[in-house]
């Protein structure tokens, strides 16, 4: 597909400028974080960030969502669906360890059999434009060891590189092509995608942290009830941050939320961290303590995933290493896992 | 695409008070849209999600048979927050139901067998709808013997006591009511489920269990099948987990690298065995 080259500094007015038409959500400096957030007249996105505090799934899957609405009768209450739409938006800047999280979450909102409405219409509605890291912004990063790369489309419909005098942009997608139209008109020549090249082969060699993702996956089979599982979760404090903060967690509640006579069932984020996400009615909790819920996040990732879809659901980006009150590091729980 | 997070809407048509204790209805419903049936086409094993507006959803197992037309039926314990408004409810009142949720009953593995269906409690309830599926003129040929055994504590708390009446009078059922402790006007056999189950001693020939109970009943149960010489590709149950979305997304009911919400909640103990035991 066709690649055009467009000035460094040109990032930002792009941007605004596809916000007069489109729902752009861009990485934008709050407080002393860096956040994708819907781009505001006269805000500025930041393509300078390292990565974003928090994954950008909340563009698909927001923190809070309303499913439904409701009205209160005599008869009882009747219901109107909410319709699932969405406007036309571009994800601008993402990083292509979050690209890649999306293609791991559409194989679960994107099945077959049960179809998730309100993720695949904002999903579809969406252009995906990354932002490659031609350096890796954190000693934490590790998505080359779970299929990943800092220089990669995947998950993207365009894929933009800094090569140094120039961003060299990469239509991926037909969805990518139709916005070719705000990146001038500069083909990119034979010697940008050799520096290209170069560039991404030197952002892999510069991540430096690396787990045995894939040699787990045998090992966890037969480990359900290794000793093992005693050892890890001791300073866990079930707050929930690694699974809040990870851009593959995908575990909602659904809830009634009423006010007179009007009523809106919401479905938000959820965490297998938690002591009462299994707790039934009953009192019986099939995952009774913390070492069952850390094992199963562990699990979840390296093994049911990768039974269900053939993926790991970890893409590397290390926030949930980064942001662990306790520092519990699940690079450390992966490599300590491979010497079972 | 049917957003399937939405419910149909549905009147209650008729509320039933199956026990003495009175904590256990069974609540029949009629869709507001005549066609919405069509699109709740279910089968025997199945659940749903009953919706209270304002409160909340709860999974419920399918208690009528698909061949019980223009109602569908689910018997409910009250428990939480759900059951609880739900149980208050009265006849005329409106609500929703999503479903038909998970996969069922395995009819075409039961279809030419014998059926041993083993109940305990107030699980009876999609053994129920997979009785009277069966006992349909038209299936009936379709399976061998039945042989149905079901306890309660006492005998009040017997559940669906008009059709266990009715069951009692054919010849092509072999039922086997049971208490743990009957009363002054009970006539009926006492014991506890797997007592009665030794007793009744089911051949393993050609048949299949389907057991569905208390985890206590379950534990002391599979043992005398075990005996009989039942294979664990043949015994057959239902979980059940903590869920929400019911179709294999909030990841709530996931158990190893299955959903019981979508790929169960039906599984026979073989494939019970593969999974990882966090149920
Ligand atoms: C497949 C399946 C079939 C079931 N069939 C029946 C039945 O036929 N009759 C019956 O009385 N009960 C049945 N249950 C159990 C029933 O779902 C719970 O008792 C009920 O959800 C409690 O909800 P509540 O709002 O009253 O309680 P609360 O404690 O207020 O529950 C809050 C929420 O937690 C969830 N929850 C809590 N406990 C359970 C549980 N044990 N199972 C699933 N979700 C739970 C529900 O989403 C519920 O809305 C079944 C459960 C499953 C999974
Ligand atoms: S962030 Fe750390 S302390 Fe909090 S739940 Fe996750 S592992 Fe436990
Ligand atoms: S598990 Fe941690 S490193 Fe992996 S994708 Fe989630 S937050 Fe990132
Ligand atoms: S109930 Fe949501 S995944 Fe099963």
């Amino acid at each position: 597909m066709e690649k055009r080259l467009i000035k460094k500094d040109a990032l930002a007015g792009i941007a605004k400028k596809m916000a007069d038409k489109f729902l752009v959500w861009a990485p934008v400096k709050k407080e002393d974080n860096v956040l994708f957030e819907p781009l505001q007249k006269n805000a500025e996105p930041n393509f300078a960030y390292l990565n974003s505090k928090n994954a950008p799934k909340n563009v698909f899957f927001p923190h809070t969502e309303t499913m439904m609405k409701y009205t209160r009768t005599p008869k009882g209450m009747v219901f109107s669906t909410e319709e699932n739409k969405a406007a036309e938006s571009v994800l601008f800047g993402v990083r292509p360890c979050d690209a890649h999280s999306f293609v791991l979450l559409d194989k679960l909102f994107d099945q077959e059999k049960y179809k998730d409405g309100y993720y695949i219409t904002k999903r579809q509605n969406t252009t995906v434009i990354s932002l490659a890291c031609v350096k890796p912004p954190y000693a934490s990063c590790f998505c080359t060891s779970v299929d990943g790369e800092p220089v990669s489309s995947d998950g993207a419909d365009i894929l933009i590189t800094d090569i140094g005098s120039d961003c060299l942009v990469e239509f991926i997608t037909t969805k990518g092509e139709k916005l070719a139209s705000y990146f001038g008109d500069a083909k990119a020549d034979a010697a940008a995608d050799a520096k290209k090249n170069e560039i991404a082969a030197k952002a892999k060699e510069a991540i430096k942290s690396k787990i045995p993702a894939h040699e787990i996956k045998p090992i966890l089979d037969k480990n359900f009830d290794n000793p093992f599982w005693n050892t890890i979760y001791g300073k866990c404090l079930a707050c929930g941050t690694c699974t809040y903060m990870c851009p593959t967690c995908h575990c909602f509640d659904i809830s009634d939320e009423v006010k007179g006579s009007d009523g809106v069932r919401l479905r938000s984020w959820d965490s297998c961290m938690f002591p009462m996400f299994t707790k039934e009615t009953s009192g019986h909790n099939p995952r009774t303590s913390q070492k069952e819920r850390w094992r199963q996040r562990a699990m979840h990732k390296f093994k049911y995933y990768v039974d269900m879809f053939n993926c790991i659901a970890c893409v590397g980006c290390g926030r949930c290493v980064m942001s662990c009150p306790v520092n519990l590091d699940i690079r450390k729980v992966v490599e300590d896992i491979s010497k079972l | 695409m049917q957003n399937p997070y939405i419910p149909y809407p549905v009147v209650v048509d008729k509320i039933i008070t199956e026990v003495d204790t009175k904590d256990i209805k069974t609540f029949r419903f009629k869709f507001v849209n005549p066609e919405d049936e069509q699109k709740y086409a279910y089968i025997p094993g199945q659940f749903g999600e009953l919706s209270i507006f304002g409160k909340g959803e709860s999974p419920i197992g399918i208690a009528s048979s698909p061949t019980q037309k223009g109602y569908v039926e689910f018997t409910v314990q009250k428990a939480g927050v759900v059951t609880t408004a739900l149980h208050e409810m009265e006849e005329g009142t409106l609500m929703g139901i999503r479903g038909p949720l998970g996969n069922s009953w395995p009819l075409d593995f039961l279809a030419g067998k014998n059926i041993v269906i083993v109940g305990g409690g107030f699980a009876f309830t999609t053994l129920r709808s997979l009785i009277n599926y069966m006992l349909f003129e038209d299936n009936r040929k379709r399976f061998g013997n039945i042989t149905v055994i079901y306890g309660a504590r006492n005998p009040g708390l017997l559940l669906y006591k008009d059709e266990l009446v009715e069951w009692g009078k054919r010849t092509d059922i072999n039922l086997n009511v049971t208490v743990d402790k009957g009363d002054a006007t009970w006539k009926g056999r006492e014991g506890f489920v797997p007592t009665v189950c030794k007793e009744v001693a089911p051949s393993k020939e050609n048949a299949v269990a389907v057991i569905c109970g208390p985890p206590i009943m379950i534990r002391f149960t599979l043992p005398v099948f075990f005996d009989l010489g039942f294979s664990k590709e043949n015994i057959i149950t239902s979980l059940e987990m903590r869920m929400k979305c019911g179709i294999g997304k909030c990841g709530r009911c996931n158990v190893g690298s299955k959903y019981v919400c979508k790929d169960g909640p039906v599984f026979s103990l073989a494939e019970l065995d593969k999974l990882t035991p966090e149920y």
